[in-house]
């Protein structure tokens, strides 16, 4: 019998299974998500891909090498505001920490209205009221010396006030804890003892960075959503191993990778935007059987605009995160988000007569007015069906019937208040919000050092392939490809699937040049020793593991640092040397040539490691041979389109996406149509397909 | 003493006299202006252009803090890009540090009209200017003006503004408490060709960076500002090649335009008048203990805005800002609350704006005074009030009325210089930045926002304990908000906040202190709302903080400690902080807004849970009857706000006066209208409060208290100043309502701040 390697998917509204057997071949099953207890609907989906391939539950569960899963709970949790009752005990003179933000609003990248307008945005909520704050006697100094010694005293008296007080999690951060954790970690063993049904979380164990703002945040986010998630995984688990499957669950996680159910358990944030997360992680290897290391993924949803951004082969990555205005400290890769989609409404600004697309949403309800929920604000997707990019009677596969005539009379007000043609204006409507696209593309590529000129744009999500192409052109990118078929199917589940276990252990100390190699091999070797017994605890046998290190690093007296990987774990004077070369290359890599200061002295801040053990992956079916020839029946009709190129409506062909075959290629103007998207092919662009089924368009054929 | 309107003999070229920028500018014939724009671009090409010269700006900003890396740059984002059209209004600016804002498109009027001649605005040219007569905030804050060319014509100027560690003067740091002129401070530069033909002149760039102390710092935000306008040039010029010239300044000219409409659209809206606000700054230079007097007026007449500072003190010592600082000071608070729907484009706005202040004041201060001060001074006490006076002349919309915003926290800057040796060894100076974490004032229509930074600079962050601790010699006692200080009111002002610290592997570190708004307050409420606390310095001498540490019970407020407690004065130069020295320093929070007595009970109870407002301000401030547990008791507290009101009152009530209410002026008055004429009402009681064109105060119950009853962390001012100092409040004749509050020197009269039209 084959083995599986299985991945799941919870939506809002379906959990899918996908699993993926030796040869590559794909089977895929749906079933109803079953909120609150996703578990139950996790079962059902795994039966009925059981079911499917003709094997008994317990058989299939068996077979299966990995299962891999992201969970939505934990951010859930967030959205809903339904997370844990949180207690935090911090350094006593610090309890406000959290509420202070750093003195701000939390609003640095965000939407320039709240900024200017302070009446419109105040702070988030807190996280853990005051009243349930203590701080306790202790200190340690920027040496990482203990100045005070903890007074357990307090210590058990806040616990138990805290415990009292009815907290289910209780969050521990303390100041300099990166360098010194054991006050924490005595504070957290003393809770075990007095509190032992709360669930513990302490900020050297989850997340030892230098900043007590981000810290203490994503200490006592973990405690949020920690009860939550616990219950989830801890229960999935145990049905999983009832059911017969033996190898550890594998959890996608927010760095890219997978962690194991034991570390969810203690590090739940670690899951929060797996989602997004592992569409990049699936990109990265699509990407790589399509040999393009160089990659933007872009997911364009009904609300939201996400980009990820994949650089020789390699997820860009970030160390800070943002949610509900907090601002806190886990290693992610980097998905920036616009509030613009299909959903985004368009108005006028009265006073000015100028023509604005979002960034509020009519989002999935009431949404455009086409949908007929009551939705009177037209919206991008209201444009697209009126200028013809839509079918009313072929969406979403043809299980929703678009009202054009709604959207039309919705556009028409505006136009004629604009004086302008309706086309003209639903153009103007795509027009703007392409290039809304095309600047965050911009801002994640050109703002990091990157030429978005080198990269292929990867367009998921069913509103993205309508206006991909544009963006694109925009930016000079030279493809645009939109996974199709297994491809895309795989994309969904890869995330899980093809994740690598991944563990990203980090330890601070700033030390300057220059430096002591005695001590930077020291940092490096504790946290390769880390990595390893992860990987170890996780079932996985040392010759499969892999360890990449990176240190970053800063020029003395300046803020920005620089993440500088090194070819191994251990540096001779030699390889010290060379560090500089890099920090330098790599800073001007960022800041522009001629930005470092050479000769200035430098620190190191972070040590990382990265432990990894590389999981099977799914394998792809090629096609054997490429085929000029269109089918006949490719083409399924016809429609008046209007382009903004030649500024009229034409006579536009259609084609059945899944009637062109590998090698087949079609000129602009013209749209391919499938289940769940329309590619839009302006003209003076081409769309093709290539070896795996993916559809790929050329932005501007010379 | 006459406003630069009536000084016609005087000019004012930023020379001896701060630069006025005059409606037409004189610019030399060399100089070619790119003066064609479609005027019919379409609503998609607008939008997209729009949005680019946005993206424009901000990735300009972006470059300056990505480069720089300096913490100036990064923590309290003290800089500022903005792009400007081709004779120098404002298209965009960043939302950085706003102030800067204000003071950039005078440096490039000023440049056209004094350097297109000699030595010539060319291409490739870019020029740095801190001159604060010329227009810069002070002198840390270094310009520079990039014009960006088109086929040899002057399309637009890009350029930006970043505050340096230290460009000289007598004080590290080069905010000079103790100059009592100019000659003491950072380097002076009136614009000045630095890039010529797009090469550094080294020559003068190594003038620039001579006078500094840390020049290795400067050479790197110099090449910050260098990357950040070259990035915004070439971004233009692949806008205008896209879209041709005509279409791209039609845009901008358009942006303004726009700006201007919505400006006028809302000006249709409001009644004319004038309003007032009064405040003052304590201590010009050490030893001083007087305070110095800083009106602000405000007139509408249809369109036009006319600001004005009549009655302000005369400039002295070190406290000084110039025009241009006082004029960006005020553009600050106008473009949040009468342009925030522009996004920081406020150039059609000052279409119709006068600036028009008197010179020789400490706000429009002439050459040779003191400025290195001003953005935490002189232009910090200018802002503010700002909020006041506009507020007030938009309340009557009731739209309008929403963008309302008190004054928020720092209101005077409880400045900490401090240097010495670090834990490294190495040679240190910096001023504790902690207060830029402020606190917004109260809303007409919701609370203020507690450490929600200051409104001036809305995105910036305060730097953690750690990072401070990394690179000084300090221990960090506690940073923690403080219950009451924000003010009273219907709606609270934010809370404030505390940092206190200890010396930590040093022997000592050397203080200077630089204050103001100490001993009376400077974020006053409005509309019936009371003030903020006070900021504070504690300094305990030879405490037993060692004892505390070494028995691991840590204090949580300087005043648990016992030692010396020392009173440290406002401008005190050179003092010595041992280890075992507590210094704590309190900022000023946000303002009030309206009678505490109309804030609900719900909210006094979160208020209780939350530590926002203690028990005992809760009683007596807010009229509530609480319980041990803290609970407050609605039907007790309406009783007791209702006995209280009526006390007041003391049954001579007078008669309602039943006119038509022509619009309310602020949430306690009205302006009704009878046979008879105008007059004031209570918008309560329907009162009569005394004629339209009379000071409604004097028809008002009027009560003298010591400001310490304001706020309960307000003290005694006698510590800092010989002046005495009120806190005023005027009751309604016929209901004992609450009308407004005033903070008032005694000797100064009542401020008749409501002058309608």
């Amino acid at each position: 019998m084959s083995s599986y390697l299985c991945g799941l998917d919870i939506g809002g509204t379906f959990t899918d299974c996908v699993l993926i057997d030796e040869s590559g071949r794909l089977t895929i099953a749906k079933a109803p998500s079953t909120p609150p207890n996703f578990a139950a609907g996790v079962m059902t989906a795994i039966e009925r891909a059981a079911v499917k391939i003709g094997l008994e539950v317990h058989d299939l569960l068996d077979a299966i090498t990995v299962l891999a899963h992201g969970t939505t709970v934990g951010t859930n949790a967030i959205i809903q505001r339904r997370g844990a009752k949180v207690g935090l005990i911090t350094t006593r003179g610090h309890n406000d920490v959290i509420h202070i933000m750093r003195g701000s609003r939390g609003l640095s990248g965000q939407d320039i209205k709240m900024i200017v307008h302070i009446p419109e945005s105040s702070k988030p909520d807190p996280l853990v009221p005051k009243k349930l704050i203590r701080g306790v006697s202790e200190r340690v100094d920027c040496f990482g010396k203990v100045v005070v010694e903890l007074n357990e005293d307090e210590v058990r008296q806040a616990i138990i006030e805290l415990r009292d007080a009815g907290c289910e999690a209780l969050a521990i951060c303390c100041l300099w804890s990166f360098l010194e954790p054991a006050h924490e970690l005595r504070i957290k063993a003393i809770a075990a003892e007095l509190a032992p049904d709360l669930y513990l979380t302490c900020s050297a164990e989850l997340a030892p960075k230098w900043g007590e703002y981000e810290r203490t945040t994503a200490v006592a986010l973990n405690a949020y959503i920690g009860p939550t998630t616990v219950g989830y995984v801890t229960r999935l688990d145990q049905q999983l191993k009832e059911m017969g499957y033996k190898p550890p669950l594998q959890i996608t996680q927010c760095a890219g990778g997978t962690i194991t159910v034991r570390k969810a358990q203690q590090a739940p944030l670690l899951t929060l935007d797996s989602g997004p997360v592992s569409g990049v992680t699936g990109s990265v290897y699509l990407g790589q059987l399509m040999q393009h290391p160089n990659v933007i993924t872009t997911d364009l949803g009904g609300t939201s605009f996400d980009v990820g951004v994949i650089h020789n082969g390699a997820p860009v990555v970030s160390y800070k995160s943002l949610v509900n205005q907090y601002e806190y400290f886990l290693p992610k890769v980097d998905v920036q988000t616009l509030g613009t989609g299909g959903g985004s409404k368009v108005w006028i600004d009265k006073t000015t007569k100028a023509l604005r697309v979002g960034p509020d949403s009519a989002g999935a309800s009431p949404g455009p007015v086409c949908y007929g929920n009551g939705g009177t604000v037209p919206t991008t997707t209201d444009a697209d069906l009126v200028l013809g990019y839509l079918d009313p009677d072929n969406f979403a596969g043809g299980t929703m019937q678009l009202d054009r005539d709604a959207a039309v009379a919705a556009l028409q007000l505006l136009a004629d208040e604009l004086e302008m043609d309706l086309f003209e204006l639903a153009s103007g409507v795509a027009t703007i919000a392409e290039f809304q696209m095309a600047d965050l593309i911009r801002k994640v590529t050109v703002q990091k050092g990157l030429d978005p000129r080198d990269f292929v744009v990867f367009a998921f999500g069913g509103a993205g392939p309508v206006h991909m192409g544009v963006a694109a052109r925009e930016l000079d990118v030279s493809k645009v490809i939109v996974p199709q078929g297994d491809t895309a199917a795989v994309w969904c589940a890869f995330g899980a699937a093809s994740a690598d276990i991944l563990h990203v252990n980090e330890k601070v100390s700033i030390m300057s040049s220059p430096f002591d190699v005695g001590r930077v091999n020291g940092l490096l070797a504790e946290l390769g020793e880390l990595g390893r017994a992860h990987l170890a605890e996780d079932g996985v046998a040392a010759d499969r593991h892999q360890f990449q290190f990176s240190i970053d690093m800063r020029h003395r007296g300046q803020i920005n640092e620089v993440e500088v990987f090194l070819e191994r774990g251990e540096l001779d004077a030699e390889g010290l040397e060379g560090l500089r070369a890099r920090f330098v290359e790599r800073y001007e890599q960022l800041y522009g040539h001629g930005a470092a200061l050479h000769g200035a002295r430098l620190e190191m801040v972070t040590f990382r490691c990265r432990a990894s053990a590389t999981s099977m992956k799914p394998q792809l079916v090629a096609a054997d041979s490429l085929s000029d020839v269109v089918a006949g029946d490719a083409q399924s009709g016809q429609r008046d389109i209007y382009w903004a190129e030649s500024k009229r409506v034409e006579t536009t062909p259609i084609y059945n996406g899944y009637k062109l075959v590998a090698g087949n290629a079609v000129d602009g103007p013209c749209v391919v149509e499938t289940t769940t998207t329309s590619m839009v092919v302006h003209p003076g662009q081409r769309i093709e397909v290539d070896r795996l089924g993916n559809f790929v368009i050329d932005p501007a054929v010379a | 003493m006459p406003r630069i309107s009536e000084l016609t003999e005087v000019d004012f070229n930023g020379v001896e006299n701060p630069y006025v920028p005059p409606r037409e500018l004189r610019i030399s014939d060399k100089l070619k202006l790119h003066r064609n724009w479609s005027e019919d671009v379409d609503p998609v090409t607008y939008e997209v252009v729009r949005h680019n010269l946005w993206q424009i700006n901000e990735e300009h900003g972006a470059t300056i803090q990505r480069l720089s890396g300096s913490p100036v740059a990064m923590y309290a984002l003290d800089l500022n890009p903005s792009i400007l059209t081709e004779d120098a209004e404002f298209v965009y600016f960043g939302p950085y540090m706003q102030y800067m804002s204000g003071v950039t498109d005078t440096q490039v009027k000023w440049t056209l009209e004094f350097r297109s001649d000699n030595p010539g605005i060319n291409e490739g040219d870019m020029f740095i200017a801190n001159d604060p007569w010329v227009g810069a905030a002070h002198q840390q804050d270094v310009m520079l003006l990039c014009p960006v060319f088109w086929k040899g014509e002057l399309f637009c100027w890009v350029t930006n503004c970043l505050h340096q560690y230290d460009i000289g003067g007598i004080t590290p740091g080069s905010f000079c408490p103790s100059a009592e002129s100019v000659y003491e401070e950072g380097i002076l530069l009136p614009p000045l060709k630095i890039i010529e033909n797009y090469e550094v002149r080294r020559d003068i760039e190594a003038v620039y960076l001579r006078a500094s102390r840390k020049p290795d710092l400067v050479a790197l935000d110099f090449r910050a500002q260098i990357a950040g306008n070259t990035t915004a040039r070439e971004r233009v010029l692949e806008l205008i090649k896209r879209y041709g010239p005509e279409v791209v300044k039609g845009v901008m000219k358009r942006v303004v335009d726009n700006s201007e409409k919505a400006y006028l659209e809302k000006m249709s809206r409001l009644p004319d008048g004038e309003w007032y606000d009064r405040t003052y700054i304590e201590a010009c230079r050490p030893g001083d203990r007087r305070t110095h007097r800083v009106v602000l007026g405000l007139r509408k007449e249809g369109n036009k805005l006319t600001f004005f500072n009549d009655g302000s003190a005369a400039q002295e010592g070190a406290m000084n800002a110039t025009y241009s600082g006082w004029r960006g000071s005020i553009m600050v608070a106008a473009n949040q609350l009468l342009c925030w729907d522009q996004y920081f484009a406020p150039g059609g706005a000052l279409r119709h704006i006068d600036f028009d202040p008197t010179p020789g004041t400490l706000n429009c201060a002439d050459f040779p005074a003191s400025v290195s001060t001003a953005p935490i001074q002189s232009m910090e006490i200018s802002l503010y009030p700002a909020y006041n006076v506009i507020s007030k002349m938009i309340y009557p919309d009731q739209e309008m009325r929403r963008d309302i915003m008190c004054i928020g926290g720092t209101s005077q800057w409880p400045a900490t210089i401090f240097r010495g040796i670090d834990q490294w060894g190495e040679r240190y100076g910096y001023l504790l930045v902690d207060p830029i974490g402020g606190a917004i004032g109260a809303f007409s229509v919701a609370d203020g926002i507690n450490t929600g930074g200051q409104s001036r600079t809305p995105i910036c962050q305060l730097p953690n304990i750690e990072h401070t601790e990394q690179s000084f010699p300090l221990l960090f006692l506690y940073r923690k908000e403080l219950a009451d200080s924000g003010g009273a009111g219907e709606y609270r002002g934010g809370l404030s906040a505390e940092s206190c610290f200890i010396p930590h592997n040093t022997e000592t570190v050397t203080q200077d202190t630089l204050s103001s708004g100490n001993a009376v307050p400077t974020s006053s409420g409005m509309m019936g709302g009371y003030p903020s606390a006070t900021n504070a310095y504690t300094f305990v001498r030879n405490s037993d903080v060692f004892e505390r540490l070494k028995s691991s019970t840590m204090p949580e407020d300087a005043s648990e400690v016992k030692g010396d407690t020392v009173v440290l004065q406002l401008r005190e130069e050179n003092f010595e902080q041992h280890p075992s020295d507590v210094y704590a320093v309190r900022w000023t929070g946000g303002g009030g807004f309206g009678d505490p007595f109309e804030r609900s009970v719900e909210d006094i109870e979160q208020d209780l849970d939350d530590y926002a407002v203690t028990a005992a301000a809760a009683r007596d401030i807010y009229g509530a009857v609480v319980s041990n547990d803290g609970r407050v008791d609605a039907l007790a507290t309406a009783e007791k706000r209702g006995k209280i009101r009526r006390d007041r009152v003391n049954g001579g009530a007078p008669q309602a006066r039943e006119g038509e209410i022509a619009f309310s002026a602020t949430s306690g008055l009205d302006m009704r209208k009878d046979g008879a004429g105008r007059y004031w009402a209570c918008n309560k009681c329907a009162a009569d409060l005394g004629p339209a064109n009379e000071n409604y105060k004097d028809y008002c119950l009027r009560e003298d208290n010591a400001v310490s009853s304001s706020n309960p962390l307000i003290g005694e001012p006698g510590a800092f100043i010989d002046d005495k100092a009120e806190f005023r409040q005027f009751f309604c004749r016929g209901c004992g309502t609450l009308i407004d509050n005033e903070i008032a020197v005694s000797t100064d009269p009542i401020l008749f701040d409501l002058r309608p039209a």
